[in-house]
């Protein structure tokens, strides 16, 4: 292993980067675009619900619950109607989530004591939020039950409550973008080290200069330093400039330690790295590394927790996401961002992010000897 | 245009594909990849919540209060602890996204008239768990509540109660309220999105890098009959993928269509054929096929997964966003789907979106046959 062949060969790595003006603007431009997308348009937050009520009642009872949803945050009466085919034609056309139908004997049942039926229809479509939305209008109801019960019976109850006092830790106001923002860092990380390393290999496959390279004094371990080296410095650069940026403009800061996320990131960037030089030994265009890659990203994305909870998927899915070093990063990204937890909790994270890396590597390494001998 | 020249143009970039047969290969693995994927693993649908109760109180209604929790489909009880600061080292460990701590002599205060206080502790770092599991608790002691009310008022002898007011949910459209209902639709327009632009976006880079454009100049081909021949295979390819994700959506997660079969085929020709156009015109202005792939991927494939209205509803973006996501094809793509999957919409409806895409198609096309030409064809 000779020192001097991997810096010439990191140098020029660089300069092949850095010569082509367009890769230039990619390296900074596209992981702030990516950045900015999802940390603006990535939410699943129930909030701003609107509401079409029709109001058949017309009573000073009914008025009320229409005031209880009204002052509810989470609510907007966007309309008022008269009839119900009104409502449908809202809810097929996506203009309205929620439709509340208060019947012709609201009051009339409440007084004489019994149950008064109200109809809440409700746009299953996306059926995470409609769940919220559905909990949300249930409460605004039951407490307005509660509220009427005591008034109907002005004799002082006392009857237990249970004072559920909620609080919520690591995210209080429940911001997407403080769970997000940290997911996107360590995607930008993967996008980018596994894309270049494979792409830097199989451009020189494609260009012919393979060739000369292994005519070259040039050994199989010291080419893979020099390939990967200017990734793990750029990716590392690339991620301290999007953790700033999340600092500074969407105001999402670290809770935990800075070298720890450092240290993880280094763990992690050993199997993309890998996997992207594994890649490029089983690919001969640059068209078939990137859908190669794409077969990688897109399984490594959707199981990673990144959108899709882990804890929602079925069992064997679930030990199949021990396979995926972003499913461990993310949680100790996540770990860092949010609960500012330390190595004493996330250290299973790190060690199965190291032995999957050590693997990815070692594996790599092996193909890509027998490739170049 | 001359349909002999089209022909030949296709003729050879079909065997470009099938020459390089993995790149073919995954253009058909990853949507079969991606709809099993999403169609079995992947859920946004919070349900069995992992829940730690903190029982100082040890009393038959605390017990029976966490059995409650236990049952409701909600939650599922995972633990115990003992203390409270056991229980805040399962939530920094991720092994719980619920505490709740009863504390001592909380039945007695109950029993006794008075309010008993339950400290209900949320992981609040996913939102969109964090928040459904706030919005369950909150309900489950809100009809606690009610019960005991009820019965309160039972005692003091004013006949049987029942609660004045009930709210009878419907759910329309997703009446399962299952979302791989609308997520394995909306997975259509991403793969497309990946198959098509991805693809084409790498076909003229590669004949500039590898120096044969300047063939290609020097044939009497025109740029339209040079873009419809280049576009042919990749068509029929991402059509085969329309297909494949209908028929896997149906057959193996009965993800049912609702309104009509052709409908779908026609908005997808339209989708694909932006799709195409898009990364062509990608690939013409960029001429370098590392540089297309990632402008490929910034254009086309995340746009149509963030800004689609997919999984994230476009009424939670900024306004300057929204305005972003009306130019995104996806947009209009999905929202024929979810016509077409969920709420049996028909033309009369959908007209709007439909004609918006074939604008784009049409636009995208002329922008091409424009790069095209000053590129010498």
């Amino acid at each position: 292993m000779r020192w001097t062949r991997v810096r010439e060969l990191v140098r020029k790595e660089f300069i092949q980067l850095f010569r082509d003006r367009k890769n230039r603007p990619l390296l900074v431009i596209a992981p702030l675009v990516q950045m900015i997308l999802f940390g603006y348009v990535v939410s699943t937050d129930v909030r701003d619900v609107s509401l079409a009520l029709i109001d058949q009642a017309r009573t000073p009872e009914s008025r009320r619950l229409i005031d209880a949803f009204d002052g509810n945050p989470t609510f907007r009466v966007a309309r008022v109607l008269d009839h119900p085919r009104e409502l449908d034609r809202l809810l097929l056309e996506r203009r309205v989530d929620l439709g509340l139908q208060i019947p012709p004997d609201f009051s009339a049942r409440i007084r004489s004591g019994e149950t008064a039926e109200v109809q809440l229809i409700v746009d299953g479509s996306m059926s995470n939020m409609a769940a919220v939305r559905i909990a949300y209008a249930t409460g605004v109801i039951d407490a307005f039950n509660a509220q009427l019960l005591r008034e109907l019976h002005p004799a002082r109850i006392d009857y237990g409550e249970i004072d559920g006092r909620v609080r919520t830790w690591y995210n209080p106001n429940l911001d997407s973008r403080p769970f997000y923002v940290p997911g996107i860092v360590a995607f930008l990380v993967m996008l980018l080290s596994l894309l270049f390393t494979s792409m830097a290999v199989v451009r020189e496959k494609e260009a012919g200069t393979m060739e000369q390279l292994i005519v070259t004094p040039l050994r199989p371990s010291e080419f893979i330093l020099g390939k990967t080296i200017p990734f793990i410095l750029i990716a590392q650069a690339q991620m301290v400039m999007v953790v700033l940026f999340a600092r500074v403009w969407f105001d999402v800061p670290m809770a935990g330690s800075a070298p720890l996320l450092l240290a993880a990131s280094s763990v992690f960037l050993l199997s993309t790295l890998g996997i992207g030089l594994l890649i490029s030994t089983v690919s001969r265009t640059q068209s078939q590394a990137m859908m190669t890659n794409f077969f990688f990203i897109l399984p490594f994305f959707m199981l990673s927790g990144f959108v899709f909870p882990i804890a929602n998927m079925p069992e064997p899915v679930q030990w199949l996401t021990h396979l995926n070093p972003l499913s461990h990063f993310l949680v100790i990204i996540r770990g860092v961002y949010l609960k500012g937890t330390g190595f004493a909790v996330l250290w299973p994270q790190f060690l199965e992010l190291a032995v999957l890396g050590l693997a990815v590597f070692a594996l790599a390494i092996r193909r890509f000897r027998k490739r170049i001998d | 245009m001359n349909p002999r020249r089209i022909r030949a143009v296709a003729r050879k970039e079909t065997f470009h594909v099938l020459r390089d047969f993995r790149s073919l290969y995954l253009a058909f693995a990853i949507p079969l990849l991606l709809i099993l994927l999403f169609g079995y693993a992947l859920s946004l649908d919070v349900e069995h919540l992992a829940t730690a109760v903190v029982d100082h109180d040890r009393t038959p209604e605390s017990r029976d209060f966490a059995r409650r929790l236990d049952a409701s489909i909600g939650f599922d009880v995972v633990a115990h602890p003992p203390t409270t600061a056991a229980l805040t080292e399962l939530l920094d460990g991720n092994r719980v996204v619920l505490g709740i701590v009863i504390p001592p002599g909380w039945s007695a205060d109950l029993k006794a008239g008075r309010p008993g206080a339950l400290q209900v502790v949320v992981d609040g770092s996913d939102p969109n768990t964090g928040g459904n599991a706030r919005a369950f608790v909150t309900a489950v002691v809100a009809q606690a509540n009610q019960r005991s009310l009820l019965a309160a008022l039972n005692r003091l002898g004013r006949g049987p109660m029942r609660p004045p007011v009930e709210g009878r949910v419907r759910v329309w459209f997703n009446e399962d309220l299952e979302s791989r209902n609308f997520i394995v639709p909306g997975m259509i327009a991403v793969i497309i999105m990946i198959v098509g632009a991805l693809l084409t976006s790498m076909v003229i880079a590669r004949e500039v890098e590898n120096g044969t454009m300047e063939t290609i100049r020097a044939l009497p081909v025109t740029a339209g009959e040079f873009l419809l021949g280049k576009a042919a295979p990749y068509f029929v390819i991402a059509l085969v993928d329309v297909l494949l994700s209908i028929l896997m959506g149906q057959l193996l997660f009965g993800v049912v269509m609702k309104a009509g079969f052709w409908l779908m085929i026609l908005a997808s020709t339209l989708y694909i054929l932006v799709a195409l156009g898009i990364g062509l015109l990608i690939s013409v202005l960029t001429r370098s096929q590392l540089v297309a792939n990632q402008v490929a991927v910034l254009a086309t494939y995340l746009p149509s997964l963030l800004l689609s209205d997919f999984v994230f509803p476009q009424h939670n973006m900024p306004a300057a966003l929204q305005g972003v996501s009306r130019l995104v094809p996806a947009t209009y793509y999905i929202d024929i789907l979810n016509g077409l999957y969920l709420r049996d919409l028909g033309l009369e409806r959908l007209w709007p979106s439909f004609l918006t895409l074939a604008a784009m198609a049409a636009l995208v096309a002329a922008l091409n046959v424009r790069a095209l030409r000053k590129e010498g064809l």
